[in-house]
């Protein structure tokens, strides 16, 4: 089943462009990564998931209700951490906790556990104000605004920005817990290795358009592959006109470019030369990324 | 109820520190009362010796100044001055505080509706203002009882009060109306001392000029209060005019907030 399903969703800022035709599935239990430079649609494509913006044009629903006819049925099941947060500056970590709590038809006893749970397990204290906080542990309060509830669906753009990077593995593996105990989860993000750590399927979206939606170990371990040669001679620089080659790259008698294709046609090639050394390796989703992103 | 509460909190102290000093305000003025009527030949002749324009702009009477409800009724027009700045202080604070202070985001991404955010936050607003009213018009009923010897209409003293109720309403959901169009207000006083004073401006340069149909134009004068002394009742008109702009400025408020982008932070 699709958790999340978007139809030709678009947005414009006036004349500004937001979104255009993003379609995404995601389906129930998975961790769907969702990667991009800032300002790619991204936050615009979640923000609208949340009403907090309206879309221009297109459809989407959560759960299979529409998001903006069913918007407060809809968040009872989501909890969602953006990537800066602000709170009530005057109120206390925990009066802040409970009034997020207030909203959500949960049994408080339950909740207010919760809350000490999640406490103590990033290490917050609860009895601060929110205007003495630094900016890793409100980010600390909004994980855990996000989670008291326990949504189905867990809607996280760019969240690690302030955390260290011990907090950083500690709210990855309470992500993948969550994960386990049945949540799905939209991780948002500009930085690789993290979706590739986290995610199962990434969407990549450039321009505010999807480019290409895959599973994370599809693109790293089937259809890319880095190939450094060494040769004796100079190789001329047409030598490798075939499809798939791309971020190529020539430095004297060595070259290096990234593959995606029939594995035989380029062994073909690379028989016709003499070589001197050569490495396969499989590329970091960084290097596929960029490869993507490379102006024509 | 829970934004409700919220908000009540929120805007506790600074509710009561209005209170406070507007009922201060009123209680010291009216020490004054006996000084004033005590020569009441000597106080007369020194204010008509100020230029009609003067005394029209000061809403002076000379008629009714020197009855308690006549003096009080001059005080008013200072209370409900300072009374609208609160109120439109709220107002506008109550809604424009979550883009402020960049809660939009957390506020709107819980399970409520929109018209469930404003509605409970403009019940905030009026319990707020309506505490004010109701512990600065007891006071103000209570210390002139004690303290004026003359006899009164308590009903006319109330009806005088109300004044401050009904402007502070509209005051109140011009606030609320100011924030939800213009979202990116730094500051709330930025907004209400100018829009306030201005209307204040126009009621006294309306009461020099002596200018036709000026009172529908600022709420300072929608609620005139020799008329109330004299006939005991509120112009039909003007409580007619009142409602209207009331229902226009929260209607609006609830259209542009329902359909409006939450502007992104970063």
């Amino acid at each position: 089943m699709n958790l999340v399903e978007t139809k030709d969703l678009t947005k414009y800022y006036g004349k500004e462009r937001g979104i255009i035709d993003v379609n995404l599935n995601i389906k129930e239990g998975e961790i769907f990564g969702f990667i991009g430079p800032n300002g790619a649609g991204k936050s615009t494509t979640i923000r609208t998931l949340l009403t907090l913006i309206y879309p221009t044009s297109g459809s989407a629903t959560i759960f299979g209700k529409d998001i903006i006819k069913y918007a407060p049925e809809i968040k009872e099941e989501i909890g969602y951490l953006p990537s800066e947060v602000f709170y009530y500056e005057k109120m206390r970590v925990i009066e802040l906790l409970r009034y997020s709590a207030s909203f959500y038809k949960r049994d408080k006893k339950e909740t207010e556990k919760r809350i000490k749970e999640l406490a103590e397990l990033l290490n917050l204290e609860l009895n601060k104000k929110v205007e003495d906080l630094s900016y890793g542990n409100k980010k600390k309060v909004g994980i855990i605004q996000g989670l008291l509830h326990r949504p189905k669906l867990i809607i996280l753009d760019e969240p690690t920005g302030g955390l260290d990077p011990l907090m950083q593995k500690t709210f990855f593996n309470l992500v993948r817990q969550e994960n386990k105990n049945g949540a799905t989860v939209l991780f948002s993000s500009h930085i690789l290795g993290e979706v590739q750590k986290l995610c199962d399927r990434v969407a990549i979206i450039k321009e505010g358009k999807i480019i290409k939606v895959e599973k994370v170990s599809t693109i790293i371990e089937h259809n890319y592959k880095r190939i450094k040669i060494e040769t004796s001679d100079k190789i001329d620089s047409k030598y490798f006109a075939i499809d798939g080659i791309s971020d190529y790259k020539a430095e004297n008698k060595t070259i290096s470019f990234l593959f995606k294709g029939n594995i035989n046609v380029l062994t073909k090639k690379i028989v016709g030369l003499n070589l001197t050394n050569l490495w396969v390796e499989e590329p970091d989703l960084e290097e596929i990324f960029l490869h993507y992103y490379e102006k024509d | 109820m829970n934004i409700y509460r919220h908000e009540l909190k929120s805007f506790a102290k600074s509710t009561i520190i209005w209170t406070c000093s507007l009922t201060v305000m009123i209680v010291l003025y009216l020490l004054l009362f006996p000084a004033f009527t005590k020569d009441i030949a000597v106080t007369r002749k020194l204010f008509s010796a100020l230029p009609k324009a003067a005394r029209a702009a000061l809403d002076l009477d000379l008629d009714t100044f020197f009855s308690l409800l006549g003096f009080y009724s001059y005080l008013l027009n200072f209370v409900v001055l300072a009374g609208a700045i609160q109120a439109m202080n709220i107002g506008a604070g109550i809604i424009s505080k979550e883009y402020r202070f960049k809660t939009a985001d957390f506020l709107l991404s819980k399970p409520v509706t929109r018209t469930k955010v404003m509605t409970q936050k403009l019940l905030a607003a009026l319990t707020l203002i309506l505490a004010t009213d109701v512990v600065f018009i007891s006071s103000a009923l209570a210390w002139a009882k004690i303290m004026i010897e003359e006899p009164f209409s308590a009903k006319i003293f109330l009806m005088l009060s109300a004044i401050l109720v009904f402007v502070q309403l509209i005051f109140l959901v011009l606030g609320a109306l100011f924030a939800t169009v213009f979202s990116r207000i730094k500051s709330v006083v930025s907004v209400t001392l100018p829009t306030v004073f201005a209307l204040f401006i126009v009621d006294m340069i309306g009461s020099i000029l002596d200018a036709k149909n000026y009172r529908y134009f600022t709420p300072f004068k929608y609620f005139d209060s020799q008329y109330i002394m004299k006939h005991a009742a509120y112009e039909w008109r003007f409580i007619i005019l009142e409602v209207v702009v009331i229902a226009c400025c929260i209607a609006a408020s609830y259209i542009i907030y329902l359909k409006k982008d939450i502007a992104s932070v970063t």
